[in-house]
């Protein structure tokens, strides 16, 4: 870790979590797109986990879905427990692979949206909620997870915005970067 | 140093995912008045009136969007009304004809009921009209393979129309009744006085009925319809009692009076007519037959009704 504080860390990805999360309850859920309507909490817990890693990301996660589960009066622990491992999981791709493709943020965001998607459907029908598998339901997963791969890069753009500064170093990418641009050895130790 | 990052990676994971299920099973096992549900209603509590206040902050973002949204809803909306109204106008046009068409229909049922019949009726639809100022024919789709020949009658809903004057296999053409080489026997009302009904001169939508008795009364309103004759003993081509039109004004001559008639059928407006198809063997064919075997000149393409005023003429 570098010498940034944690807490400013923690202070600016707690206010963007709330601005999404209000911005998600307030405009985006009545505003359906195909029919259905983005996730963009979804998307703001897999790139805080891609930022900051995988402790992060599931204390993210678990943070924005128990105040949605608070704040929607849905069953308690339900978002959380879907968006921690989402958190975590997009951290760990991050501390393991660190991938650099500039198309990461999109992918990351269709996984993290079909993974939310997906894991909320399965809970809800192991909680018992009476509804067969239906085609509609696969087309609102589909879509849904369309819907999140168009906002993707734009979410991933202002969360890296918001966090920049505040961002953990990782020492691992700080080893990759010098050694891109000095060839791996320094001009003296080639002597 | 990397195995304490790493359990406590793994420990942060495992407490938050236990704490979620912990808080589901409770959640989920008590009851609606239970403390967990008590603790989302106080924390609705405290953030609705922010949430309140950010919804009413956001309502021009939302309302940006919803215009977008509504505005290609509206745009979709838009186009399935329009095919839905070109639809709903085909299906209205169809019905329509369906009704004008069935009308005719069971007004010509109610015409068999009076006798037509007896002429083996063929029903048929105008296909062609003769575009000239002076309308004198029609084309309809039924000819010689439907029984139909020349000089057989045509009638619609309303009256007589004309008569059959060239026949092709499949279709025939029909001299309508303001036609000038057309010539009826005709009677007014109930009287028993007889006339023949010819085009006028100069008058392309109107006929005479000429060389009526000078007594025979003829009173304007008056009905005129076919004598079911042509002489006494001599069967018309067109049955008796069919209307022809309607007595407008009476002219009064020397030895005989004509009167002036408006045709019932409205000549411009025809879709559907029978063609009365004497059998062989019946007096209708066989006046036909006559008058189609006379000479040319004296037959002419009026046929046997020519005759008949012939015969009534002199």
């Amino acid at each position: 870790m570098s010498g940034v504080a944690p807490g400013q860390l923690a202070l600016r990805l707690a206010l963007l979590a709330l601005v999404v999360v209000f911005f998600q309850i307030g405009v985006v859920s009545e505003v359906p797109v195909f029919g259905v309507n983005a996730e963009l909490c979804a998307l703001l817990v897999a790139f805080a986990g891609l930022l900051c890693g995988s402790t992060v990301g599931a204390a993210c996660g678990f943070a924005v879905g128990l105040f949605i589960d608070l704040a929607l009066l849905q069953t308690l622990g339900l978002t959380s427990l879907i968006f921690t491992l989402i958190g975590y999981w997009c951290g760990r791709l991050r501390e393991l692979r660190d991938p650099q493709a500039a198309l990461t943020p999109l992918l990351v965001g269709v996984a993290a949206s079909a993974l939310a998607l997906v894991g909320y459907s399965l809970m809800e029908f192991m909680l018992g909620v009476d509804a067969p598998v239906s085609f509609e339901l696969l087309r609102v997963i589909v879509l849904g997870v369309v819907v999140n791969a168009i906002i993707a890069l734009p979410v991933w753009a202002l969360t890296r915005r918001v966090l920049e500064g505040a961002l953990p170093e990782d020492p691992r990418r700080r080893r990759r970067r010098r050694a891109y641009t000095t060839g791996g050895l320094s001009p003296l130790s080639k002597a | 140093m990397y195995d304490k990052t790493v359990r406590r990676r793994r420990a942060v994971l495992a407490l938050l995912v236990v704490l979620s299920l912990l808080l589901l099973t409770a959640y989920f096992g008590e009851g609606p008045s239970g403390r967990l549900h008590g603790v989302q209603r106080d924390f609705l509590t405290i953030v609705s009136p922010i949430q309140d206040g950010a919804n009413k902050a956001l309502k021009p973002v939302r309302d940006l969007f919803s215009w977008f949204g509504n505005t290609l809803h509206a745009k979709s909306q838009l186009g399935q009304a329009l095919k839905q109204t070109e639809k709903l106008r085909r299906e209205l046009v169809a019905d329509q004809e369906e009704k004008r068409s069935y009308h005719e229909l069971a007004a010509l049922t109610h015409l068999d009921q009076l006798g037509v019949g007896d002429y083996r009726p063929v029903t048929a639809t105008v296909i062609g009209k003769d575009p000239n100022v002076w309308y004198e024919t029609v084309a309809i789709n039924k000819g010689e393979a439907a029984g139909v020949r020349r000089n057989d009658a045509v009638i619609n809903a309303e009256g007589l129309v004309g008569k059959v004057t060239q026949v092709a296999s499949d279709g025939a053409v029909v001299e309508l009744l303001t036609g000038s080489s057309m010539g009826v026997m005709a009677r007014i009302g109930t009287g028993q006085a007889t006339g023949l009904v010819r085009p006028k001169v100069g008058e392309p939508n109107d006929l005479l009925m000429q060389y009526l008795p000078s007594n025979a009364p003829a009173n304007a309103g008056e009905y005129v319809v076919t004598s079911g004759t042509v002489a006494p003993g001599f069967p018309s081509l067109y049955p008796p009692g069919l209307i022809i039109g309607e007595v407008t004004s009476t002219n009064e001559e020397s030895a005989y009076k004509s009167v002036n008639v408006h045709p019932i059928a409205n000549l411009h407006d025809l879709d559907i007519v029978q063609v009365l198809t004497a059998g062989a063997g019946t007096a209708a064919a066989n006046l036909a037959q006559v008058a189609a075997s006379l000479p040319a000149g004296q037959s002419g393409s009026g046929g046997g009704e020519q005759l008949a005023s012939a015969q009534v003429g002199g």
